[in-house]
């Protein structure tokens, strides 16, 4: 690892219902374009970005998954070793934003305990369309302890901030980690919880 | 010398056969030396002339010559302007006769252009007129090819011509033509229709083949492909339903049976790949390049519907879906009501990876060869036509119905793999066996069996995401599940057993008096369970390392593995490379958590098997004085007083690990016990006091241990012994200031591993040395 050029590499999993845009974020994000007629992605995706973050080279594997339900359980398999999740729902479908209960109890049972989750509502460009407001996203999102960013993949609004927030706050619980670790060695299997730091606003 | 010449007149014309001194000058002249410097001057001069002179005389004679020649040559010169002249009249003629010439030539171009045109429309006019009549002979002899033709060539003509002729004088003949090639034109159409319907009806290969090569010649591509499919659809549907049938009545071999499903929907695709190779020349000969993929949409239609009902049958014969049910609950709860044997499960997965496999293998089929026939069609179309063509393919393979079928099924064989795969390595734990003489136990063989056998299968499916779905679950199973069973094992720790205490020869009467107690409550038993405790600590540690090098060789197997799969040409290029390389450095990277454990696990058998021994039998040290005379030091000799104990006792200490733990392991514990007892030795040598003599049987004693050492172990010992040699060194010195002799610029290659105080400390063990020599020295 220490011949690879980088400081960090972290896992990113998008997860979230079918058309809600996790592929035009991903696209948007590594690629900086915004694709027509972007068809349902096919099991996963995987693509590689690497940022610079307060000078250190940050290395992000993204894992775009596929929204349809029979791809579940490939998208299951990804969960565990995720470092973060990015629960993505489209603000101008109401039904996407009923789903992420589901979602969070697929979290709850196969992800990493340390997982940092992020919830998105992506689709902002749609203001006249909007179906979930803004307060009562950012409610559920307190109320489960996850971040919450609106997004349009289609403008680029918020796009960069959200990848780079999460590098951020990844690096941070890292170092947080490594310092927890020192300390004493941790038991197989077993997850710490670590309060959420704020270190790049 | 014709060179020459013209210098010679340059310089002539500049002097121009005149003196450069005047003759006024030279009279004006009153001085004898200007008089001879002129003088001088003047016969220069003259000297000059006259070689000028001598000079141009001899060339007279060639000049002659030449006049000579030029003389000779005047009659021939004569005759020749007269030929010029002659030859200019000539040319001036022939000029104005070409002129004259090649006007015409262009107006007779100009006339021949028209005569073709005429020509052509006439053709054309005579064309209609004779397709009109030959389309009703044709017609009435119902000979549609020949019809066809006739309304082919109509087609072809050049509209605006035939435009044109109907505003000519024959308007009226024309028209009539057309309407009669119009009316041809759409009964042939509805009769090729209609012949074509029946003959598909009728199963009448021959006709239909015979309708469908008129089709393009009436312009009817696409009607006629898709009557072609629905023909060839029919076929496809009677085989298929046939087969399902048989395969439902299931009269087969138990052992085809097994594969019954899969078997129907690989002759199914098999069919439809054979229906593509039969029937693709005739298609590229009779309706031109970059027409299969229409006629492979259609096709398709009838696969995925024959496909969905093996696949249904599939589901509810084999009871696939509920077997999925009662893995995923049994999963979520572990305590559940029904639970399915994992051995029931074989068969099952096994069908459905054949089954993905068929699919993708036909998949890849059509992708290529509608790629290869789209590149010929469009070989010059531009790049936004390609890539919808592109666009349009990738569409029809990646969401026709056989493909969701396939997902689904394979959606559903994950976690029933998963649990598979689980439950597996589960029972292996759960009858783990060991027998004597083994360095590892049976579950650790048979995980790994389990483990490659799960991801075997799901390679064998081709899918990448199934595949890579299954090394991420195996990754889980081996870091969570099974490193947890060998962590839980391991965390029960070495037991030091009471006869061992004993042996170790404590002196203190409190922990004499435990031991007694534990004695009590272990009796005999608990030393043989004790023995079974030990044993299985050392297997474990066999374990786990065997697990750490087993991943690796897996990972190194899955990588060529699946670079075969990806020289079929399987997974769509770097993206599944990718996605499997990534799985792969997660599933390698457990390797390195492994070896963590089992240094964990070593570091705790040398602090409760070895360290708690060794120790004691160093402190002995301190009971052997080395505060000694002659007389002592020759007893010593004869009787050693500790080393010989000591060693031996270490090699009843190790024997046991020796036996127990595979080499690798054996000596990275050795290495963690030499480190131990340098350590140790240190600090107890450091207690004693030393005579000169004492130093010198000290020095012995080391030199022993460490040759014994360096015997049982591959690592240099050396190196963790350099303090301590060092210190039997400083303990062997004559005087205090020989240390100087070693010390500083005087220590040539030996590398001081004391600090100067501790130098200080060691020569003050020397009861003979005084400390204030000691002191004195400037280290
Ligand atoms: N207006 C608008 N449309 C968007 C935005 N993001 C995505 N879309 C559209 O939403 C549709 C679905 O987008 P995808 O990115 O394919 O959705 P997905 O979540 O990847 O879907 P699956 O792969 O099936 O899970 C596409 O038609 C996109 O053009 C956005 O920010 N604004
Ligand atoms: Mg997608």
């Amino acid at each position: 690892m220490s011949m690879e050029d980088y400081d960090h590499l972290f896992k990113i999993v998008l997860i979230g219902n079918a058309g809600v845009g996790k592929t035009c974020l991903v696209r948007r994000f590594t690629q900086g374009l915004f694709p027509p007629g972007q068809g349902a992605t096919i099991g996963v995706d995987f693509m590689i970005k690497t940022v610079e973050i307060n000078g250190e080279k940050v290395k992000l594997q993204i894992w775009d998954t596929a929204g349809q339900e029979r791809f579940r359980s490939i998208t299951q398999s990804y969960y565990r070793s995720a470092n973060a999740l990015i629960l993505t729902y489209d603000i101008t479908c109401e039904d996407s934003f009923r789903c992420l209960p589901e979602w969070l109890r697929e979290i709850e049972q196969y992800a990493n305990s340390k997982v940092v989750t992020v919830l998105v509502g992506n689709k902002i460009d749609l203001t006249e369309k909007r179906e979930v407001l803004r307060e009562r996203a950012e409610e559920f999102a307190e109320a489960q302890g996850m971040l919450y960013l609106e997004t349009s993949a289609k403008e680029s609004d918020n796009v960069e901030k959200l990848f780079l927030d999460l590098a951020c706050r990844l690096i941070c619980e890292a170092k947080q980690n490594s310092l927890v670790n020192n300390v004493t060695s941790p038991m197989p299997g077993e997850g710490k919880n670590i309060s959420y730091l704020n270190c790049c606003s | 010398m014709a060179e020459s010449n013209p210098a010679v007149a340059v310089k002539r014309s500049a002097s121009a056969g005149l003196s450069a001194i005047s003759a006024e000058a030279i009279e004006g002249l009153t001085e004898l030396d200007e008089l001879e410097r002129v003088y001088q001057q003047l016969c220069d001069e003259e000297k000059q002339v006259e070689s000028e002179l001598e000079a141009l005389i001899s060339q007279q004679g060639n000049i002659e010559t030449k006049m000579l020649a030029l003389q000779r040559m005047g009659p021939n010169l004569q005759l020749i302007e007269g030929d010029a002249t002659q030859l200019s009249g000539m040319i001036t003629f022939t000029c104005s006769l070409a002129e004259n010439v090649s006007s015409k030539v262009r107006q007779l171009d100009l006339a021949k252009n028209r005569l073709y045109q005429a020509i052509q429309r006439a053709d054309d006019i005579l064309d209609l007129k004779f397709c009109t009549d030959g389309v009703q002979t044709a017609l009435r002899n119902e000979d549609y090819e020949q019809a066809a033709a006739h309304v082919h060539r109509y087609l072809s003509l050049d509209q605006s011509v035939i435009e044109l002729s109907r505003q000519g004088g024959e308007s009226s003949a024309v028209d009539a033509s057309l309407a009669l090639l119009q009316e041809a034109e759409q009964r042939l159409k509805a009769l090729v229709k209609e012949r074509l319907d029946q003959a598909i009806a009728d199963g009448d290969l021959a006709q239909v083949e015979r309708f469908f090569k008129i089709f393009p010649l009436l312009g009817l591509h696409d009607q006629g492909l898709a009557r072609f499919a629905q023909y060839l659809c029919a076929q496809l549907a009677k085989k298929a339903e046939e087969n399902l049938l048989l395969a439902v009545g299931g009269e087969l071999g138990e052992r085809r049976a097994a594969l019954i499903f899969a078997d129907t929907l690989t002759l199914l695709l098999e069919g439809i790949a054979r229906i593509v190779e039969t029937h693709q020349p005739i298609v590229e000969t009779y309706y031109g390049p970059g027409r299969l993929y229409t006629l492979i949409k259609h096709l398709q239609v009838e696969c995925d519907r024959q496909a969905e009902k093996v696949v249904d049958k599939f589901i509810q014969q084999r009871d696939y879906q509920n077997k999925f049910q009662i893995v995923q609950s049994s999963m979520m709860r572990s305590m559940s009501t029904e639970k399915i044997e994992p051995r029931e499960l074989d068969p099952v997965l096994l069908e459905v990876t054949v089954m993905n496999s068929r699919a993708e293998l036909y998949l890849r089929f059509l992708r290529r060869r509608i790629t290869a026939d789209f590149e010929v069609g469009d070989a010059t179309a531009p790049k936004s036509t390609v890539q919808e063509h592109q666009q349009s393919l990738e569409k029809l393979l990646t969401h026709c119905l056989l493909s969701r079928n396939m997902q689904e099924l394979i959606g559903y064989y994950i976690p029933m793999e998963e649990y598979y795969m689980r439950e597996s390595v589960n029972k292996a734990v759960a009858m783990d066996t060991y027998e004597k003489g083994q360095l590892t136990s049976s579950m650790v063989d048979d995980c790994f069996y389990i483990v490659k056998k799960c991801i075997s299968r799901a390679l064998s499916s081709s899918s990448i995401d199934c595949l890579c779905a299954m090394i991420n679950h195996a990754t889980s199973v081996l870091e969570s599940d099974f490193r947890e069973v060998l962590y839980n094992k391991l965390r029960q720790g070495f037991p030091a057993t009471t006869l061992q205490d004993i042996q170790r020869g404590v002196s203190s009467a409190v922990s004499l008096m435990q031991t007694s107690l534990q004695q009590g409550k272990f009796n005999t038993l608990g030393i043989e369970s004790a023995e079974d405790a030990k044993a299985s600590f050392l297997v474990t540690l066999n374990n786990v390392e065997v697990c750490s090098e087993n991943i690796i060789t897996l990972k190194k197997n899955l990588e060529s593995d699946c670079s075969k799969l990806f020289s079929q040409g399987f997974g769509s290029g770097e993206q599944a490379q990718a996605k499997i390389d990534s799985c792969l450095s997660d599933l390698v990277s457990t390797s390195s958590k492994f070896k963590d454990l089992l240094q964990e696990g070593l570091t705790e058998l040398n602090n409760t098997a070895i360290k708690p021994q060794v120790k004691p039998w160093i402190s002995n040290f301190l009971s052997i004085s080395h505060n000694i005379e002659e007389d002592e030091f020759n007893e010593y000799e004869a009787n050693d007083p500790w080393v010989q104990q000591f060693i031996v006792n270490l090699e009843q200490l190790m024997a046991e690990f020796k036996a127990g733990l595979s080499p690798v392991i054996y000596d990275t514990l050795t290495s963690l016990m030499t480190s131990l007892i340098s350590l140790e030795m240190e600090k107890t040598v450091l207690k004693c006091t030393f005579s000169r003599l004492g130093g010198l049987q000290f020095d012995k004693e080391l030199r022993s241990l460490v040759t014994y050492l360096t015997t049982v172990t591959t690592w240099t010992i050396r190196d963790k012994f350099a303090r301590l040699t060092q210190m039997a060194t400083i303990l062997n010195l004559e005087r205090v200031t020989e240390i100087l002799d070693y010390w500083g610029p005087n220590s040539g290659p030996l590398t001081w591993r004391l600090t100067p105080a501790e130098v200080r400390q060691v020569l003050a063990l020397r009861i003979d040395f005084r400390s204030e020599d000691i002191k004195r020295l400037r280290l």
